[in-house]
Formats: C-alpha cells, structure tokens, sequence
C-alpha cells in the first residue's frame, strides 16, 4: 500500500515538473545572438556546410581533443582494471580453453554479410562529417559496433591490441599535428584553413576538416574496440 | 492516387506493428513472443518503408539499402536470441508439444 502510493506520488510530482516545462516552453522564431553568428561564419570562415561539425572541429576543436583524451583515459583505465592477465600471444589461433559456446551458422553468416556494410556506413557517416549529420565520434562508435559483432559471432577471435594502440596513438599525434600545424601555417591551434576551402559542399572542401574526422574516427573506432574487447570474459 | 497506395502500405505496416506488439503482451512464452515481434515487426517495417518509397520515389534506394538491413538484422539477431534462451532452458508455455532443437540435439548427441 506504502510502496504504490509513493510510487503514485512520485509518479505526479514527475508530471507536474513535466507538464511546467511544457507550458513554459515557447519555440523561439529567430536563433540567439551566438547561434547566428555561428550560422553565418561556419560557412563563410570555414566552408563546411555542417555548421555542427564546423564548431566541433574548428571552434571548439580544443574540446573535442578534450573528448578524446577523457576518451583514452577510459580506455586506459579498463584495461589497467580489467586487463588481468591475458594468454600469451603465441596461442592467438588456438582455441582458448576457457572459449564460449560458438555461435551458430546463421549467425556467423549474417556477421560476414552485415560487417562490411557496417564498416561502409562508418566510412560513410565519417567522411561527410562535413556536409551532414555525422563526423568522427559517430563513425568511429559505428566501426566499434561492427568490432562488438564480431567478437559476439566468433569468441574464440581476438583482435590485435597492439597494432590497434598504434594505429590510435598514431591517429592521435596527428590530430595534435594538425592542430600545430594550424598555429604555424593558418589562425591558430586546430585551425582548419591548413588547407585549401575548395568548393563549398564538395566533398573535399571546408579544409582540414575531413582530414581530422577521419583520424578522429580511426582514433575512436580504436580506443572502443579496445574497451569492448577488455570486457570480455 | 500512388500516395493513397503509399498511404494504404504504411497503415498495413502499422497495423503488424500493432499486431506484433499484441503479441508480446499476449503470447505466453519467450520463444511465442519472440516470433511474434520478430515476424511482425519484419514485416510491418518493410511495408511502411515500400509505402514511403512509393510516396517519395527519390528515397527509393536508401529506403530499399534499410529494408535489406533489416530483412538481415532482425530474423538473425532474434534467432541468436532464442537460442540463447533454448541454451540456458528457459521453459516453454505447458501446451508445446514439440522441441525440435532439443531432439536435434539429441540425435547428434547419440550420433557421436
């Protein structure tokens, strides 16, 4: 009796905090101040046509580096908590003795036949960052999300952690090469006129942007493979 | 009269969407509303997006790119699913008369 009328209470004050953010909300017809002026500049400045992404990797692209390292950190830290001790590297091909149950046909089938449209969809939404919703974080969580399936499909695989922490340090210390490269060169740190704007909405164009999607996708991709595969039994 | 055909798909589409949520509220096991989600949510998605094609014909490729990956997705990931449900003996409603993968099983199992 206690428990449903505090769960009924509970359920009411939850409305009525809802129902005054409702009322109180009013659409606004026209972006603030800061808003606008990001809506003019990204294109005019930076020549993306992703104004989100324009900030993300220019404006704010201090953040986003920000991001990554809390990122690493993570990685770091599971696999300091988790990483235990792992096999040694020569029985890699073998089947561990501790092995799950294998997966069935149908769904190794399916693994092999949805990977490779995973990793285009990855490519894809990491390579447009520029001109539509997307960018490096969002490719890089869907490439670790086809690394997930296959390590659900075949648990005897295991991924190679070392060549995926070089291959995300190196991702890395270009990404601060770049931004370097934008104090020398162009405006200041992470500045994306480090190259040529070109064609505004091409694909190649708004400058270093897709360059920097695409290390901050590898990076990503990477440093997620590596915690998913640390949480692993 | 092509968006009255559209239209006419998307509503057939919602309603096995409908049915499939019927299902999982009235079906008496795992494996009963497993099969009722899987195969009306399947089929529900892909009329609503041959309704959306024929109401947009310049989606039309997209659309078909996410009807394969769901004609891919969903039958395989609820297969694995109720397998793994198969495997760890969740027990089936008192009426099921046959266990086709449990015989299976059985028959390699004597086979070796």
């Amino acid at each position: 009796m206690i428990r449903r009328l505090s769960i009924v209470i509970a359920l009411v004050s939850f409305g009525l905090v809802f129902a005054s953010l409702v009322a109180g909300y009013a659409e606004r017809q026209s972006p603030r101040p800061l808003a606008e002026g990001y809506i003019r500049l990204v294109p005019q400045e930076l020549g993306a046509a992703n104004v989100v992404t324009g900030i993300l990797l220019t404006y704010r692209a201090f953040d986003t580096l920000g991001e990554v390292a809390v990122l690493f950190m993570v990685a770091a830290s599971v696999g300091l908590v988790l990483g235990g001790e792992r096999p040694p590297r020569g029985v890699r091909s073998e089947v561990r003795p501790d092995a799950a149950r294998p997966s069935s046909e149908i769904v190794q089938t399916g693994t092999q036949i949805l990977v490779p449209l995973i990793s285009i969809f990855a490519a894809y939404i990491i390579m447009n960052g520029h001109l539509t919703a997307g960018g490096g974080f969002q490719g890089g969580a869907v490439i670790a999300s086809g690394v997930l399936l296959v390590l659900l499909a075949y648990p005897q695989y295991q991924p190679d952690l070392e060549f995926l922490g070089i291959t995300e340090s190196v991702a890395g210390a270009l990404f601060v090469l770049a931004g370097i490269a934008g104090l020398i060169v162009a405006d200041g740190f992470l500045d994306n006129r480090i190259l040529p704007l070109g064609q505004f909405g091409a694909f190649f164009s708004a400058g270093a942007i897709p360059v920097l999607s695409a290390l901050l996708g590898i990076k990503v991709g990477c440093e997620l493979s590596v915690i998913l595969e640390r949480f692993r039994p | 009269m092509t968006d009255l055909i559209g239209s006419v798909l998307v509503l057939l589409g919602a309603i096995f969407h409908f049915s499939a949520g019927l299902g999982m509220l009235r079906m008496p096991d795992v494996y009963t509303r497993m099969q009722a989600g899987t195969k009306a949510s399947t089929l529900g998605n892909t009329l609503v997006l041959t309704g959306l094609a024929i109401h947009h014909p310049g989606w039309s490729f997209k659309l078909l790119i996410i009807v394969y990956f769901v004609l891919m997705t969903n039958p395989v990931s609820s297969h694995a699913l109720a397998r793994a449900a198969h495997a760890i003996r969740i027990p089936m409603a008192g009426d099921t008369g046959i266990d086709a993968l449990r015989d299976a099983q059985q028959r390699v199992g004597n086979g070796a």
